[in-house]
């Protein structure tokens, strides 16, 4: 029987109830709740006090920007992806996609204007997005399979119109966007944290938000309660996708080329942002600030191998022991939380 | 007989058992004596502790404060395994079963039977044909446990405790969801099992089955063992006041006839959804409360969920207000229509139970309580407000996820999001399972108002003295068929097992 879910234990977006009596146990779960709810930014906060007693330039205001328009692409995804985890998917063809995207981006920026090279971008991977949700609301294909397939041959794609060549693009109105600065603020930073903060707005506040949530954390009732469920679920590929095309674009002019293979630890790279910050990967939980965090803390990861010079074949072996050990965390605090609860 | 020690003769004797979680105070020091071989049954209100002490009992809690006896044995509690071997087990609401696997394969899960390096599958079946035998019920061995029926699952839960040597059994609303037909064979399973001394505490919302059941009956309120008597000395009106803790009017059948010359707002003719409903008619006018009675299988659901728009292959006539419309394929065509739905198994299909309250209010209506594109919370809480205002639920819940609301305030929730389409037919489909004495008479009353205020209802209950209760009218289904339209002094409980049990042995025959 459920009745004793009734109102025995703090709400889960951190906002505990008042507590009535049996102050040490209610402290308890209020230490639960909290570690729950901020363990990530307490990880965060670690991880930075340690580099930076090794190295302060980790945390100079030009280190920083640096780290943050370095990894704006990854940012930029990972937004779009908070929003498909949350509605109860998972897209894998974002790596694909945004590589892709890119190299479109600097075919067609060798010989056009950048504008029409971005849009076209931009286009493609919104295009790829409606295919992605196609594919999984038509035919019903589990997310998960059907964007793995669609990343195989977007990859294949990307190496036929290369032929294994990388486009290089040398003309500075299309460098502009990705080296370019406005007081020493890089463009793809700002780029960046409009994305996180426009979606994360959407997210937090807005009706597409409350919907995808109510989706993602119960599909049925959310049919029967009228909403259109394999639309809004279907919209977050699409969202992702235009992420992707985005991220493309910001990355082509960063670099000044594109080829079949710009970064391929990237979908995992994302991915782990989203999930690491905290946000489910079973649909309904789940905020754009975790993913902020996430994304703050691989980008520090990766930038702190350069800058205290350990060798960087380490890099993915202490990406993948935090990801595991703060689910592991995760999941044994959940458990407390519940023992408390029940 | 397992009775235990001679100095502890009771199958479970449990001593000042107290319980908090979280600074809520569940159980302040209970005591329950269970005699060796007899049907004990638990009664109170939601959030009694019935299912808390059930827990501890069964190992699943561990008791702040308190003594326990399970067959003799003093147990430290919170052990399940421990309690299991002294012969306790659960029978769940929710089977606990394996749905891909057979039967047999389920109850003897974890011990599984073997020859050689094979699974030894004629010995199991041979065997559960035994044990299906003590309870009482026509299991084929081989039959996915997902396939069975719910009662069927839960003679099969019952049958792997008994295998495993439990001589106690906690059945927590073992009755819930199950029809007239298969609450009998249940009936009839605890029978057989008193006469093979097994120990069982029963608990149920049901009272005509607590005392049709029980030697001894004890009431639970509040977290305190109120009473524990013989069931020959208590009487309804006894047990619900222990419950209740105050004066309770049970309640009569409503007005009949408010409706009679009221204009008709539905008609469905020859509704068919394969494989669940077949030409099915009904009419409803304005006011009116028709009731859907039937078995489990009946097709009660299935109907409310076609004109809900959420049944893809159903077909037929509807004609809403006079007007000849195409049958609703989507659940937002349907409420263009004016009907609005309330779905069964409300933590399933009803609630996004990590959203707050007011969002689950609002989920159909997000633009009604948003600016622009964003939701304002002012305006979202002044638009649950309004709405759960009329059905008593306190504002200040509002802010609550819903998972953590009671069963009766979380079907308020269901209704009252309904409601806010502003429909002028409402269909509810068992609103009043699972929760309180108290809560059910309030959704009543609320049923009752809306009617009273011109809103046509269809309600559908798998408790016919509810659809009884409530009804102007009644429709009785069977097998997907209409059976009969129960009108005015028609209206019994009676009247209605007739047409069920008619159609019954006209189909065996």
């Amino acid at each position: 029987m459920s009745e004793q879910h009734v109102e025995l234990s703090p709400e889960r977006a951190g906002r505990p109830l008042a507590p009535t009596g049996a102050r040490s146990r209610t402290l308890r779960a209020y230490g639960i709740e909290i570690v729950r709810t901020y363990g990530i930014v307490f990880a965060f906060a670690v991880l930075v006090a340690a580099v930076a007693s090794q190295n302060s330039v980790f945390i100079s205001h030009t280190n920083l920007l640096n780290i943050s328009g370095q990894w704006a692409p990854a940012g930029v995804m990972a937004a779009g992806l908070t929003f498909v985890l949350i509605a109860g998917g998972i897209d894998l063809s974002i790596g694909a996609n945004f590589n892709l995207c890119a190299v479109v981006a600097a075919a067609i920026g060798q010989h056009h204007d950048p504008g029409l090279a971005f849009l076209a971008a931009m286009a493609l991977g919104t295009g790829i997005g409606i295919v992605n949700a196609l594919i999984v609301t038509i035919t019903g294909i589990d997310s998960f399979i059907a964007t793995l397939g669609v990343s195989f041959a977007l990859t294949s794609v990307s190496q036929i119109l290369t032929g294994n060549q990388a486009y290089y693009v040398e003309r500075n109105d299309f460098l502009s966007l990705g080296t370019g600065s406005w007081h020493t603020v890089p463009y793809t930073g700002m780029v960046m944290a409009g994305t996180f903060l426009l979606l994360g707005l959407v997210l937090a506040r807005g009706v597409y938000g409350q919907k995808i949530y109510a989706v993602g954390g119960n599909r049925e009732a959310s049919r029967l309660a009228g909403l259109r469920v394999e639309a809004l679920y279907g919209s977050t590929f699409v969202l992702t996708g235009f992420c992707c095309g985005l991220a493309g674009v910001l990355s082509a002019s960063q670099l000044g080329s594109a080829q079949y293979n710009i970064d391929p630890g990237i979908l995992f790279d994302v991915v782990t942002m989203v999930v690491l910050g905290g946000t489910s990967l079973l649909g309904g939980y789940g905020a754009m600030w975790r993913t902020v965090i996430g994304w703050a803390f691989i980008a520090s990861i990766g930038n702190a191998f350069n800058i205290l010079n350990v060798n960087s074949n380490y890099q993915n072996l202490v990406k993948g022991l935090v990801l595991i050990g703060a689910l592991a965390i995760d999941v044994y605090v959940r458990r407390l939380a519940r023992a408390g609860k029940v | 007989m397992a009775a235990g020690s001679p100095e502890c003769p009771a199958a479970v004797r449990a001593v000042g058992i107290f319980k908090t979680f979280a600074g809520v105070q569940a159980l302040r020091g209970v005591d329950l004596e269970l005699r060796s071989g007899e049907v004990h049954g638990l009664v109170g209100e939601n959030g009694a502790g019935k299912s808390t002490l059930a827990k501890i009992i069964s190992g699943a809690y561990n008791p702040d404060a308190g003594l326990l006896w399970i067959n003799g044995r003093l147990l430290g509690g919170g052990h399940i395994r421990a309690h299991a071997e002294a012969g306790v087990a659960m029978v769940y609401q929710e089977p606990k079963l394996v749905a891909g696997l057979s039967a047999a394969e389920n109850v003897f899960l974890g011990k599984t039977m073997r020859r050689g390096p094979f699974v030894a599958r004629r010995e199991a079946r041979r065997r559960l044909r035994e044990l299906a035998d003590v309870v009482g019920i026509d299991i084929d061995p081989a039959a996915k446990a997902g396939d069975l029926t719910l009662a069927k699952q839960r003679m099969l839960d019952v049958a792997r405790a008994l295998d495993s040597g439990a001589d106690i059994l906690i059945m927590d609303e073992p009755s819930a969801a199950l029809g007239p037909l298969e609450r009998d064979s249940l009936y009839r399973t605890v029978e057989r099992l008193r006469e093979r001394q097994v120990t069982i505490l029963y608990i149920s919302h049901d009272l005509d089955e607590v005392f049709r059941l029980s030697n001894r009956i004890s009431v639970m309120r509040d977290g305190t063992l109120v009473a524990t008597r013989p069931a020959k000395e208590w009487t309804p009106r006894s047990l619900v006041e222990a419950m209740l803790g105050r004066d309770f009017v049970v309640p009569t059948r409503h007005k009949v006839g408010r409706t009679d010359t009221a204009a008709e707002i539905l008609r469905v003719e020859g509704l068919t959804v394969p494989g669940a409903l077949e030409r099915v008619d009904l009419t409803l006018r304005r006011g009116e409360v028709l009731g859907i009675a039937g078995l489990v299988g009946s097709g009660r659901s299935t109907l409310l969920r076609a004109l809900a728009g959420a049944e893809p292959k159903a077909a037929g006539r509807l004609v809403v207000e006079g007007r000849s419309v195409p049958w609703p394929h989507s659940v937002q065509r349907s409420r263009a229509y004016g009907i609005g739905f309330s779905p069964e198994d409300r933590r399933r299909y009803g609630l996004v139970l990590g959203l707050s309250s007011a969002v689950n209010v609002s989920l159909t209506n997000l633009g009604a309580v948003a600016s622009g594109s964003f939701v304002r919370s002012h305006k979202l809480i002044r638009y649950a407000t309004r709405l759960m205002t009329p059905l008593a639920f306190s504002p200040g819940r509002l802010r609550v996820e819903a998972g953590f609301l009671s069963g009766g305030n979380q079907q308020k929730l269901v209704v009252g999001r309904t409601l806010g389409g502003g429909p002028k037919i409402l269909l509810l489909d068992e609103p009043t399972a699972g929760i309180d004495v108290g809560a059910k008479a309030e959704m009543f009353g609320i049923i009752d108002r809306l009617a009273t205020e011109g809103m046509s209802v269809l309600f559908a209950s798998s408790e016919l003295e509810e659809v009884v209760e409530i009804s102007d009218r009644i429709l009785v289904l069977g097998r997907g068929r209409s059976i009969g339209v129960l009108d005015g002094e028609q209206c019994t409980v009676r009247e209605i097992l007739e047409l069920l049990f008619g159609v019954e042995r006209g189909e065996a025959a």
